[in-house]
C-alpha cells in the first residue's frame, strides 16, 4: 500500500532516532545534568551572551549551549515522544479503528472501510494543498472558497449550451490561477500576513462570484448532463476502487515526489525552515511564495471536482458553513506539519487524514448530532495546535513571522 | 569646570562610603568567566566611567549591578550592605536605574504612560499622569511633550524620556549605556548638563562609552575593562586618551602569521591589482556617511569598527540586503559596472556572497542536514532552478565541502542545529562558496566560534584570497583583523576613519582610530 511507502520514506522517523541516540552515547548524557526546560533556557541565555563575551568563552559558551540545547532535544525526544508525530497519530488511528469496530458492528465491513477512505479523499488533497503551504511557513484560508467557487462556475459553464468541456475547466483554472496568484502577491511583494491576506481574498472572491457570475440566487449549482467527467470523479470505480482514492493517491504521490525530488520542494522546506536564510542563500522567495499559492489553489480545484461529483452538485455555501476549514487545518497540524515551518511531508496529511476519517465516520455510525462532532473536532484541532506548539516550540524569530 | 570643584568633589566622595561596591565579582557563564574578580565602587556624586572593547566584560557588569543577571562569585554591596538581586525590579527598589542603549519604551504610548510604566496605580487619570510627566521633565529642562506618542520622537528625546523614567523611580545609581551614539553634539551637551545635575543631586552615575573624549570629560573616574578582567580604576584626570586606549587593547595574543604570497611587494611595488569592487561616498541615512573604500583581487580587506561604525551596514548595502540613499547615496562599481540591488538574489548572480554574522537567524536551515544546506546554496544559484535534485550530486558536493572546509559532525546527515558554532559556520561558509563567488564578504567570521576552528577558518579566509578572490572581512575584534588583512580599513560612526597596510598597523593605532 502507498501509505506503508510513504511513512518509510528518507525522510522518516527512524533516521531521526538513530542520529539522535548516537549523539547522547557520544557525549555521556553530559547536557541531561539539568531538566529540559532548565537546560534549554540556560543555552538560550548564554546564546544571547556569546556575541558579546571574549575569544576564549566564546568557545565553551558555544559548546556548552550546544551541548545543553542537544541534552534539551533528547529529553523532549525521550520523555514526550519516542514515536515521530506521524506515528503517534497512526497508532491513535489503529486505536479507534478497534474501539469502533468492537462497539459498531457495521464498521470494519470492506465496504464501510472504502466509504471511509472515499469520503476523506477531497479533505486529505485539500489537506495537501494545505500542507505545501504551511510547510513554507505560510496559510490559505481562502482555499475552500476558492474550491467552491472555480468548481461551481465550471458547473455552470458546462450547463451554458454554447461552452466547451474545456472551455469549462479553463474557466476553473483560471480562477484558482488568479487567486492563487493574487494570494502570493499580496503576501510576497505586499508583505501582508498570510494569515490576514487569505482571509480577506476567500471573503471577496465568494462575494464576487455569488454577486456577478453565479445566476440568481442559485447557491448550488448541480452537475449538468455534460458534466459526466465530474461524475467520474466523484463516484467512478477504477479496478474495483473508487475514484477519489486513486485521486487522493495519485496527489500524495506527486506531491511527495515534488517536496522531496525536485528543487522546487527543497526550496519550500527551505522557505518555511528560515525564510530570512532562504533569501540570503539567493532562493527567489517571492517568485516561490506565488508558485506556493498558486498550486495550493489548483490542487483546491481538483478537490471541488471530485466533491462536486460526489454530491453531484457544488453547493456555494459550503464556504461559510461548513466546518471542512477547520479539518484541513486539523489534518496538517495534527499529522506534524507544524505551523512553524519546515517540518512534516505527505506522510504527516496521510496519518491526519486517517483519523479525522476514522473520527468522522465513526461518529456518524454512532448517529451523533452534528454539533456534538463539531465539539469534537474543534477539541481535537485545540489539542492538535497545543502539541504542535509543545513539540515545536516557536522561538523570537519565528514570532516575528506574524501569522 | 574649575578644577578646584572636581578636586574638592574627588576629595568628599573618598571619604564619603560608597553608595555601591562590587568586590571580586565573577560571572562564569557555562564555566567561562565573562568577567572575573573585579572591583567597582561608586560614590555618590560620582560619574565613573567604564569603557573597553567590544566583549571586554561592561554590559555584563552592568547586568549585574541592574539585576539582570545573578553574580557567581563575590560580593555586590550596596550602602555597605550586601545584596542579591533576582531580577531588575529589586533593583529598582534599591534606586538603581538603568538607560538602555537601545530603547525600552512602548512605541504605542505616550511619554507620560512611558514614564509611569510599571508604576501605575490601579485608575489612572490622564491629565494627573500628564502633569507629573511634565513636571518631572521640566525639573530637568527636557523639552518632551508628555502627550506626544513615543514613535514620534527621535532619538534624542527618546532617550531623555528613558532618564526621566530612571529617574522617576527615584533613583541613586543610573547606569548609562552607550548614551551618545545616537545623539547630535547638542544633545550630547544637554545630556551632559542632565548629568551635572545628576551629580549634584548626589546621584552615583556609571557611563558606559566608546566615546573616549567623552568619558574623560564628563567623569571623576574612569574604570578599563578588558576579556572580563580589570585593567585599571583611576580618576580622570590622570588619565589620557592614549593610556585608555593601551588599557583596552594591551593583551597579549599569539599571533598566527599567515603566508602572504608577496602581496605586499606586489602591492608596494605599485603593480596593478585587478579592481574588482569600488564604493564611492555611499550615504545610507544616517548609519553610514560617504564611505568610500576598494577591493581588489587577491588581497584580504579587514574593516574594523565597534558597534554602530556602520561597518554591517555597508556590506549588507553592497550586497543589496539594505538600500542606499536614492539621492545622494554615492556609486557603487562591481568592476566596471554601477550595481544597485533590489534582492540578495541578484547580487549572488553577479558573483558576491554575504556570510552572515548571526548564522542562527538568517545563516542555516537549522531543520535540514548538512548535505542538504549546502546543496541549497547551489540549487539557488544554478540556472533552471525547477529542475529535479540529485541525491548522488548532493552527497558528492557535500563530501567535497565537508572535506575542504574540515566540517566534523557526526555523519554528513547531521542537522546543522547540533553541530558546534564553528562547524555551523563552516556549513554557512561552503553554503556561500559553493555559488562560486569572486566577491567574499564575512561579517564576524569566527564570532562564537572556538579557537581551533577559529584558526581553520582564517585559513579558509586566507585561501580564497590565495586563489585570486577578493575579500572583505567585517569584524569587531582586533586580533582577527590584524592577523588576516592585506589591507585595514577602521570605520568610525558611519564613516571610514583611517586606512592601514599590513604591518604598519599597531593595534592602538586601530583602536585609536576607532573610538570616537
Amino acid at each position: 500500500m502507498f501509505i506503508a511507502e510513504v511513512l518509510t520514506s528518507p525522510q522518516g522517523p527512524i533516521k531521526i532516532l538513530r542520529t539522535g541516540r548516537s549523539v547522547q552515547s557520544l557525549r555521556g548524557g553530559l547536557g541531561l545534568r539539568v531538566g529540559a526546560e532548565k537546560s534549554q533556557s540556560n543555552g538560550l541565555a548564554a546564546a544571547r551572551q556569546a556575541p558579546s563575551d571574549s575569544l576564549l568563552s566564546n568557545t565553551d559558551v558555544s559548546r556548552e549551549v550546544r551541548e545543553s540545547r542537544r541534552g534539551a532535544a533528547e529529553v523532549r525526544r525521550r520523555g514526550f515522544f519516542r514515536l515521530s508525530q506521524e506515528q503517534v497519530v497512526l497508532i491513535v488511528v489503529a486505536g479507534l479503528v478497534v474501539l469502533f469496530g468492537a462497539m459498531l458492528p457495521g464498521f470494519l465491513t470492506l465496504g464501510n472501510l472504502l466509504t471511509l477512505v472515499r469520503n476523506v479523499s477531497v479533505l486529505g488533497v485539500l489537506s495537501l494543498a494545505m500542507g505545501l503551504v504551511v510547510i513554507a511557513r505560510g496559510i490559505d484560508l481562502s482555499l475552500i472558497a476558492t474550491m467552491g467557487v472555480s468548481t461551481a462556475l465550471t458547473l455552470q459553464a458546462l450547463s451554458e449550451p454554447g461552452a466547451s468541456v474545456m472551455l469549462a475547466v479553463a474557466i476553473g483554472l483560471s480562477v484558482c490561477l488568479a487567486m492563487g496568484l493574487l494570494n502570493g502577491f499580496v503576501i510576497a511583494f505586499v508583505e501582508i500576513p498570510a494569515l490576514f491576506t487569505t482571509l480577506a481574498t476567500g471573503l471577496a472572491v465568494f462575494g464576487l462570484a455569488r454577486t456577478f457570475f453565479l445566476s440568481g440566487g442559485n447557491l448550488i449549482v448541480d452537475v449538468p448532463e455534460r458534466g459526466a467527467f465530474v461524475r467520474t470523479m466523484g463516484l467512478g470505480h477504477i479496478l474495483g476502487l473508487p475514484v477519489p482514492v486513486l485521486i487522493f493517491a495519485a496527489v500524495c504521490i506527486a506531491t511527495h515526489f515534488v517536496l522531496t525530488r525536485t528543487a522546487l520542494g527543497r526550496f519550500i522546506y527551505a522557505h518555511g525552515d528560515n525564510p530570512e536564510a532562504a533569501s540570503l542563500t539567493g532562493i527567489p522567495i517571492r517568485p516561490l511564495t506565488m508558485i506556493e499559492y498558486t498550486v495550493c489553489a489548483l490542487l483546491g480545484y481538483l478537490a471541488g471536482l471530485v466533491l462536486a461529483g460526489t454530491l453531484n452538485a457544488m453547493d456555494t455555501q459550503v464556504i461559510m458553513t461548513s466546518p471542512l476549514i477547520y479539518n484541513v487545518l486539523t489534518v496538517v497540524v495534527l499529522g506534524g506539519i507544524s505551523l512553524v515551518g519546515g517540518r512534516g511531508g505527505v506522510q504527516s496529511v496521510v496519518a491526519g487524514t486517517l483519523l479525522i476519517g476514522v473520527m468522522l465516520n465513526g461518529m456518524t455510525l454512532l448517529n451523533m448530532d452534528v454539533f456534538v462532532q463539531q465539539i469534537i473536532q474543534g477539541l481535537i484541532l485545540l489539542a492538535a495546535l497545543v502539541l504542535d506548539k509543545r513539540l515545536n516550540p516557536r522561538d523570537e524569530e519565528t514570532v516575528k513571522q506574524g501569522d | 569646570m574649575a578644577v578646584s570643584e572636581v578636586l574638592s568633589r574627588e576629595q568628599r566622595a573618598a571619604s564619603d562610603k560608597p553608595i555601591l561596591e562590587l568586590r571580586k565579582a565573577t560571572k562564569v557563564y557555562q564555566g567561562v568567566p565573562a568577567i572575573k574578580d573585579v572591583d567597582f565602587t561608586l560614590y555618590p556624586g560620582e560619574v565613573h566611567a567604564l569603557v573597553g572593547e567590544n566583549g571586554a566584560g561592561k554590559s555584563t557588569l552592568c547586568k549585574i549591578i541592574s539585576g539582570a543577571v545573578t553574580l557567581d562569585d563575590g560580593e555586590l554591596l550596596i550602602d555597605g550592605q550586601a545584596v542579591n538581586f533576582s531580577r531588575p525590579r529589586d533593583a529598582l527598589e534599591r534606586g538603581i536605574a538603568m538607560v538602555y542603549q537601545e530603547t525600552s519604551l512602548v512605541d504605542t504610548m505616550t511619554v507620560a504612560q512611558n514614564i509611569e510604566l510599571g508604576h501605575e496605580s490601579l485608575l489612572t487619570r490622564y491629565r494627573s499622569l500628564n502633569i507629573k510627566a511634565q513636571i518631572l521633565l521640566q525639573s530637568m529642562n527636557f523639552n518632551v511633550d508628555p502627550t506626544a506618542k513615543m514613535a514620534t520622537l527621535g532619538a534624542a528625546k527618546k532617550q531623555m524620556v528613558e532618564i526621566a523614567r530612571a529617574l522617576r523611580a527615584q533613583a541613586r545609581v543610573v547606569i548609562f549605556d552607550e548614551p551618545t551614539a545616537a545623539l547630535t553634539p547638542e544633545e550630547v551637551l544637554h545630556l551632559f548638563h542632565v548629568i551635572e545635575d545628576l551629580r549634584a543631586a548626589d546621584v552615583g552615575v556609571i557611563f558606559v562609552s566608546h566615546a573616549l573624549e567623552e568619558a574623560l570629560q564628563i567623569s571623576n573616574r574612569i574604570t578599563v575593562l578588558r576579556d572580563g578582567a580589570l585593567q585599571v580604576t583611576k580618576p580622570a584626570r590622570e588619565m589620557t586618551r592614549e593610556a585608555i586606549v593601551r588599557h583596552m587593547v594591551g593583551r597579549e595574543v599569539v599571533q598566527t602569521i599567515y603566508s602572504r604570497d608577496g602581496h605586499h611587494e606586489r602591492h608596494k611595488s605599485g603593480a596593478a591589482m585587478r579592481e574588482v569592487l569600488a564604493v564611492e561616498n555611499v550615504t545610507m541615512g544616517s548609519v553610514v556617511k560617504n564611505m568610500t573604500l576598494r577591493a581588489y583581487a587577491g588581497e584580504v580587506l579587514g574593516i574594523f569598527g565597534l558597534v554602530g561604525a556602520g561597518r554591517t551596514e555597508i556590506a549588507k548595502i553592497i550586497w543589496g540586503a539594505l538600500k542606499r540613499n536614492r539621492i545622494h547615496g554615492g556609486s557603487i562599481l562591481l568592476g566596471n559596472r554601477p550595481i544597485r540591488y533590489r534582492v540578495p538574489a541578484q547580487s549572488l548572480r553577479d558573483g558576491i556572497a554575504y556570510i552572515t554574522e548571526d548564522r542562527k537567524r538568517n545563516g542555516f536551515f537549522e531543520r535540514l542536514d548538512i548535505a542538504e544546506n549546502i546543496y541549497l546554496g547551489w540549487l539557488a544559484k544554478r540556472k533552471g532552478w525547477r529542475s529535479l535534485v540529485s541525491t548522488r550530486e548532493k552527497r558528492e558536493l557535500a563530501e567535497t565541502w565537508i572535506k575542504k572546509l574540515q566540517i566534523r559532525a557526526i555523519d554528513g546527515n547531521a542537522k546543522v542545529v547540533e553541530l558546534s558554532g564553528g562547524n555551523q559556520q563552516k556549513v554557512v561558509i561552503a553554503k556561500s562558496l559553493v555559488q562560486d563567488p569572486s566577491l567574499v564578504i564575512f561579517d564576524e567570521p569566527t564570532r562564537g566560534v572556538d579557537v581551533a576552528t577559529i584558526a581553520e577558518i582564517h585559513q579558509i579566509i586566507r585561501d580564497l584570497a590565495r586563489s585570486g578572490k577578493a575579500v572583505i572581512v567585517i569584524s569587531s575584534y582586533l586580533p582577527e583583523v590584524l592577523a588576516l588583512s592585506d589591507r585595514i580599513l577602521v570605520a568610525r560612526q558611519g564613516r571610514i576613519a583611517a586606512e592601514f597596510a599590513q604591518g604598519e598597523a599597531t593595534a592602538e593605532e586601530i583602536m585609536y582610530a576607532a573610538v570616537w
